[in-house]
Order: C-alpha cells, then structure tokens, then sequence
C-alpha cells in the first residue's frame, strides 16, 4: 500500500513528523515558560545585546498611541528602517523603508509612503493586528539589513535569512531562505518563499524546496541555487550555537541574516521550527537529532563549550556532495 | 522520558480496565442493554377461573399461583375479580390465591394475570429437599407387582439418578404386566405419576411432582406434570411420562405436590383456562417498570436515575469527549487543520440547534459574508479590535434578518437560530479573520473547510442514536475514550498529509 510504503521510506530516511517533533522535541526541549522570550522580539533583541549577540540595531521601540508621535524623532537621522511588531508571525506587518523622498517615505519595493500611513500602520501593530491572537503589541524600529552581493542572483527583493535548527546548542540543520515574486519579499516558506540547505560543515548551498517540491532554480531568476558559498558560516554557526546558552530552549529555530557590512546577524528565534528544511537539506531531522542525542547521553549532561559543539556538528552533518563553484562563478 | 511513557501507559491501560470493566460489569451482571433496540420477550398469562355459585352459600376459591422466587422477573401481577376479598398466602415454598365472597349467583369468573421476563431476573436459590423418606405400606397383588418392576430396575441402575429414569421407563411400558395392574385402566401423567413415586418410594427415593406452565404462545394450555429429587446438591427433574430429563428452559414452576391447583368452596362445575401471550418490550423500559415498582435495577446509580431536563442535558454533554475524540483524530492522525482545538465540536454543538444541512449553508453563508465585510473594512484601514466589533455586529443584524425573513415566508428552520449557534458563529467568524490576517486567505479557506468538515462529521457522530444511547447507558466508555486520548498524548507517526508533504524526500531517492 502507498501509505505505509511511503511511511517506511520516510522512517527509514530519519524524516521528523509534526507529532514527533512537537512530543519529542518541542514538548521536551523547550520548558513553556521561556517562551515569550523567543515571541517577544524586543525581549529577545534586547538579551542577544546584553550576551553580546550581533542583531540589527534597534533604533527606537513604540508601545502606546501617544508614542507614536515621537517616531520621527526616532527614525529622523536614518535614511532607511524597519518597521516590525514584536510579537508577529510569519514575517507580517513588516515595513521596509529603504529611502526618503522629499517628506515622503518610500519602501523596499518603491512605493510611496507618507508620514500618516506610517503612522496608521504602526497604530496597526499595537492594536495587536499583527501579533498571535490578537494581544496588544509593540512597534520596532530598526536596522535595515542590507542584502549581500553574492545573494542577489537568487532572490527576490527582500533580504534572504538563513535558519540553522539547533538541538542542546547543537546546530543539526541549516537552509538559507530565499523571498520570491510569490512571498512578497518574505522569507518564509509557506507564504512561498524557496528553502534552499545547507551543508554545516562548510555552507555551500544544496538543492531547494519550493512548495514542498525539490527545484534546482530560483523561480523568479531562474539561476540555479547550489553550489554558493555563505560567507562568515563559523560566525554563523557559532552564533547559531550560542543562542541556546541565550535562551535555554533546547530546540530551537535561529533565524540569521547577512548585512554586507555588518556581517551575520540574529535577527529572531523560534521555539517551533517548521519540517521543511528537512526537504531543504534532504535528510531527516530525526535522523540528526539521535546523532547529537547520543552524543549528549554520552557527556552525561556535562556542558561543552559553543566551539566544541559546532566542530562536533560540522564533522557530523557534512555532505559529501557539497560543492562550492569557483568564485568567479559566484559572482 | 521512558518512565514518563511507560507511566502514561499504565494510566491509559488502568483506564481502559476501568472503563471495560465497568461496561462488561453492567452488561453480564447488571444485564444491561446493548442496544436501545433490544427487545425481550415478556409473557402474559392470563387464567381464567369459572365456576357457578351455589346461591345463598359464601364462596371460597383457592388457587395456587406461581412462587416468587421462579427464576423470572415478575412486571406486573394481577387478581381481578368483582366483590370478591382476594388474600395471598405462603406455604411451602407454595403461593396460594384465596379469593371470598360472602354470597355469588350464577356464572363467576375470576382472573389471574401474571406478566414475566427473562431479563434481570435472579437464579432462585436452591433449597435443599429430603434424601430419604419411609417405604409406604403397599400390600397384597400391588406389592408383587411393583417388587417385580423394581427388580429389573435395580439391575439396570447405577444410581439414584439412573434408577429414577429407569422407573419412568418401566412404568410407561404399557404392555408390561405389572405396570398394568399398578395403573389400572387411567393412564393420565398423574397416575403415572404416582405409580412412579409409588415405586420410588419403595427404594426410599423422595420424588416430589410440579406442575409446570410452558411459555410458549397458547390459547389453552394444561399444566404439565413433572417429578423431581433432591439428590444432594441441585434438583432433578423428570417428565414421568416419556422419561425426559431436566426442566426445559421455557417452564415456569405454578406450583408443587399433590394438591389439585384449584379448590372451590361453595360453587360447582369449575374449570380453569391458562392463556399465554408474548408480548416485546424494550429493555429499557422494563428496567424503567421495574424502577417503578422499587425492584432494583440498573437504573440505579446510573444517567437514567437523573430528572428527565438534566438527562437531557447530559445526553449532549456526555458525547462532546466522542467529538474531541474524532477532532484529535483528524488532526493528530489525518493532519486536517481546523480553527482552535475544539472549534469543530462547538460547531457540531451548534448543528444539533440548526440541523446539518441548514446549519453547514447557515455557517458558510454568515462567514462568507463576515469576511467580505471584514476585508473591505481592511481597506478602510480600521484597526483590529473595532474592525472586529463591526464585523460581529452586522453578524447579529443578518441573522435577525433572516430570522425576521424565515418568520414572514414561513420557513421555520429560520428561527431556529438560537443563543448558542449565534455565539458560535461569531466566534467561528472572529477566529477565521484572525487565519486570514496571520496567514492569509487560501490558508484561511483551507483551514475554514477543514474545520466544517470535522464539524459535520462529528455531529453526525455525536447524534447517532445507537452511540448516544450506549455513551449514556454506559459511561464507561468515556475512561476508554480517555485512554486512548492519553495514548495519542505518545503517539509520534507521521500525520497522513506529512506523508504528501515529504514525499519528495522518498521520490529523490529513485532518481
């Protein structure tokens, strides 16, 4: 039968399921009570800053109607920003304004803002429009993360993020994310952005998923997405690693992006990582997770330093089949 | 972690105990049904006593009635008779009816009427008889005869039980001699009968006769002779006219030793009628008859000792754990998303007020429209909170309109849109703008019909006759319902829709 054949394939290849992931991991990993510090982007900008963490710089945060007026005294010495809730979900009620025209505003995709929309929009995320269940909720404004070169063949507007799944500060599995004409610039793969692995060991993309399908290019620019080189990978992988000290969540979601000029950064964390990286990477996560688990039952609880668990990752999770292009190619 | 799940495992299996139990409790002793539908037989007899009354003489008519303890459940016993006293008396494990009358003229009739079951009935207890009794003086031809008789018999014996049978045998040889002469010319089982105990007697075997009703369908029926000893530990019984042994299971014991069954004083010309009818009769109402006349019965400690509103309530109550049961199915098991955890029960709550089909248009129809409404007040730019407010404010204005329309042409289910489904729909309403502001309108739809469609089915789970009537009759089911929930609490499968979802994991390894 096609259910239990697919079943056994999908075991045998270390494939996590919903209900694994949330009874063997999430449940058991990641104690209820930290989570709003991963749900509060504020709460989290603000420890990553305290632990010494590289995040986007906060400009400016907004919590009442009456404080929205103070935002131009806020963003007035930056030419670009961000403007994000705290506590939204899936990447929404993000606006990005990448330049100032006459007393207008215009964002990423060129649109002309003006100082009232701005306003009503952030009216709209403190009403809780944004947020999970409709809570009352904060403004942010921050750093506009500027994308690098080497990422522009492969995505569309937006700036790509590179999501690395840690298990006890182990990182196991890393996908760059790629925004496409269908996600609006988003990063997120349900709302169609391309979920591209990468190899731990030494951050050269793999082969991509796009709407749960394998692609092999970019939808919107058609160049292939394998075989390129992320830049600063220890960084990231250390950073990635180090996020688990931050917080304590034993399963974790790192989302990181990469400033041209600042270099990686954490921009938020997520105690319930999505499965698809797993077609991303095609590997399980399962499969990863019982390497690292029994690394840790092996330590019998003793703490490693961050260095130690990424080289421990890295020698583990490498994939053969992952090869950098030249580096005029990656241009 | 392997503690934690072999303890859940324990839980759900002393869950599962408790509820099976209880259940298998209720239907192998409490003898509850299984079904609503299940019928038992329950017989009525009716005897019928005429005599005619010697004018000027008081009347006295006895009559034997069946025991108490008769191994059947007793529904309904009735003396009817017009200006006559009635009086029950008890003796020796006999009952006897006395009816009286100081005067009576021409034809009397008096009626019996007695209506049994099968059902909750107990096993009478037995109660020992005697294993020895003195030889009775028999003299002359009779006691050659019956030495004779008993001779072969005593050859072909092994025991008391095998040497009553023997008896019945020889005794029913018509041709035999001997056996002639004991019964003279009157061959009735009553004669034979005594020629039985006659010789019986004589090995200093008791036998003691019953007589015995069938229940079966009849218009006239006599009572059957039967004899029967006590051999130690149980009774034996034996037809003495063709030897069967062991009373059948469709006998009813009216009464027992030599006494005719009815005697009348003062009035002539007697005769009896027994008249056996089959009636059915839900085994719950019997339980509920039998609650009536402070028999006990299942009802007891159960739903059903409730008042009539809160079991009403509780028919309801009692199957939302089916529904949650089926909601964390679909979405543990199946992978279908639905609004919040138990949206779908309180929808399929709210079909039982609408009815499905009415209720599935009523739901799409309001949504539908709240949504519209919502996005174009999106458009206006309005914030959340009263974006919301209006959306559920013009929910409650159409559905007073349609009430208001149902009402003017006459469609009645128009009206039926209660408090609850009302509060439902909003909720439903406020829930899905809610998907559609965090993950927008496809997601929303999809979520929407996921959610409709579990609804539906777990109302139509939740009203299935059979199923109520069990969840209710046995609420033991919901510690079974518990430990399977508990066991899904470990289950870690994949969902049916993972195995779509990452099937380019499986595909990849072909090519």
């Amino acid at each position: 039968m096609f259910w239990s054949k697919t079943r056994k394939a999908l075991r045998a290849r270390g494939v996590m399921g919903i209900n694994q992931r949330n009874g063997d991991y999430i449940l058991r990993y990641n104690k209820r009570s930290l989570y709003p510090l991963v749900d509060d982007k504020l709460k989290t900008k603000k420890m990553a800053i305290d632990a010494g963490i590289r995040v986007p710089e906060l400009y400016g945060a907004i919590a009442t109607e009456q404080g929205i007026s103070t935002l131009r005294k806020v963003v007035d010495t930056h030419r670009d920003f961000v403007i994000k809730p705290a506590q939204g979900a899936g990447g929404d009620g993000i606006m990005v304004i990448a330049d100032r025209f006459e007393h207008y505003f215009r964002s990423a995709s060129g649109r002309i803002i003006t100082q009232d929309e701005l306003e009503h929009h952030i009216s709209g995320i403190l009403s809780g429009i944004y947020s999970l269940g409709g809570h009352r909720d904060e403004a942010l404004i921050e750093y506009r993360v500027r994308s690098t070169e080497l990422f522009n063949r492969i995505s569309y507007e937006g700036v790509p993020d590179i999501r690395i799944i840690v298990l006890k500060g182990y990182p196991v599995a890393a996908m760059l994310r790629l925004p496409t004409r269908q996600s609006q610039g988003k990063a997120n793969l349900h709302q169609g952005a391309i979920g591209v692995g990468l190899d731990l060991s030494s951050g050269v993309t793999l082969g991509g998923t796009w709407h749960n399908q394998r692609i092999e290019r970019h939808p919107d620019t058609a160049n292939a997405v394998a075989g390129l080189t992320v830049p600063d990978w220890e960084d990231c992988l250390a950073l990635a690693a180090r996020c688990y000290d931050l917080t304590g969540l034993g399963y974790l979601g790192v989302d990181l992006v990469m400033d041209r000029d600042h270099g990686p950064m954490m921009l938020e964390l997520n105690a319930r990582p999505g499965l698809n990286i797993q077609i991303a990477m095609d590997d399980g996560l399962l499969r990863r997770c019982a390497i690292v688990e029994k690394r840790l039952d092996a330590l019998k609880g003793k703490d490693m330093p961050a260095a130690e668990r990424v080289a421990f990752s890295k020698q583990q999770f490498a994939v053969a089949g992952a090869v950098p292009l030249a580096a005029e190619e990656q241009q | 972690m392997g503690s934690v799940k072999f303890q859940a495992r324990l839980l759900a299996l002393a869950l599962l105990l408790l509820g099976v139990g209880s259940i298998l409790y209720q239907v192998f002793v409490q003898n509850v049904p299984l079904s609503q539908d299940e019928k038992d037989p329950v017989w009525v007899i009716d005897a019928q006593v005429g005599f005619s009354a010697r004018p000027n003489k008081p009347v006295k008519v006895r009559m034997f009635v069946p025991p108490l303890s008769s191994g059947f459940t007793t529904l309904n016993e009735s003396f009817i008779s017009n200006n006559y006293g009635v009086n029950v008396n008890e003796e020796k494990g006999n009952r006897q009816v006395t009816w009286s009358s100081r005067r009576a003229d021409g034809r009397q009739f008096l009626y019996y009427r007695l209506m049994l079951t099968h059902r909750y009935a107990k096993n009478p207890d037995v109660e020992p008889g005697p294993q020895f009794r003195q030889a009775p003086n028999v003299e002359g031809p009779e006691r050659l005869a019956a030495e004779a008789l008993l001779e072969p018999i005593r050859q072909h014996s092994a025991d008391v039980e095998t040497f009553i049978s023997e008896t019945i045998k020889r005794v029913n040889e018509l041709e035999n001699d001997n056996a002639q002469l004991l019964l003279g010319s009157d061959v009735s089982a009553r004669n034979r009968a005594r020629v039985v105990d006659l010789l019986l007697g004589l090995s200093h075997i008791p036998v003691e006769p019953v007589h015995t009703l069938r229940l079966a369908e009849s218009q006239e029926q006599e009572p059957e002779l039967w004899l029967r000893s006590y051999n130690g530990r149980e009774w034996l019984y034996y037809n003495p006219v063709n030897g069967q042994q062991g009373l059948p299971e469709d006998r009813l014991v009216w009464w027992r030793g030599w006494e005719p069954l009815m005697k009348v004083d003062g009035g002539k010309s007697a005769d009896m009628v027994f008249s056996v009818h089959r009636n059915e009769m839900s085994a719950l109402q019997l339980a509920q008859t039998l609650r009536l006349k402070d028999a006990s019965s299942f009802i007891d400690f159960s739903l059903y000792e409730l008042p009539l509103p809160a079991q009403q309530l509780y028919r309801t109550l009692i199957m939302i754990p089916i529904g949650v049961i089926l909601v964390l199915l679909m979405r543990s098991l199946v992978g279908m998303e639905t609004l919040g955890t138990f949206t779908p029960v309180l929808i399929a709550l709210a079909f039982r007020e609408t009815q499905v089909i009415y209720g599935v248009m009523l739901f799409v129809f309001i949504t539908a429209l709240g949504l519209s409404l919502r996005s174009y007040l999106e458009h206006l730019k309005l914030q959340l909170l009263p974006r919301l407010s209006v959306v559920l404010t013009f929910v409650v204005m159409v559905m007073a309109l349609m009430s208001l329309l149902g009402y003017k042409l006459g469609i009645g289910s128009g009206l039926s849109v209660g408090l609850f489904p009302m509060v439902v729909l909003t909720m439903v309403i406020e829930r899905t703008s809610i998907v559609w502001e965090e993950r927008g309108g496809s997601q929303s739809l999809k979520v929407g019909l996921g959610t409709l469609f579990v609804a539906v089915l777990s109302h139509l789970l939740m009203v299935w006759q059979p199923l109520t009537y069990f969840v209710f009759t046995f609420p033991g089911i919901l510690l079974c319902v518990a430990a399977f929930m508990v066991m899904m609490g470990h289950y870690r499968g994949y969902r049916l829709t993972e195995l779509v979802r990452f099937r380019a994991m499986v595909d990849g390894d072909k090519h």
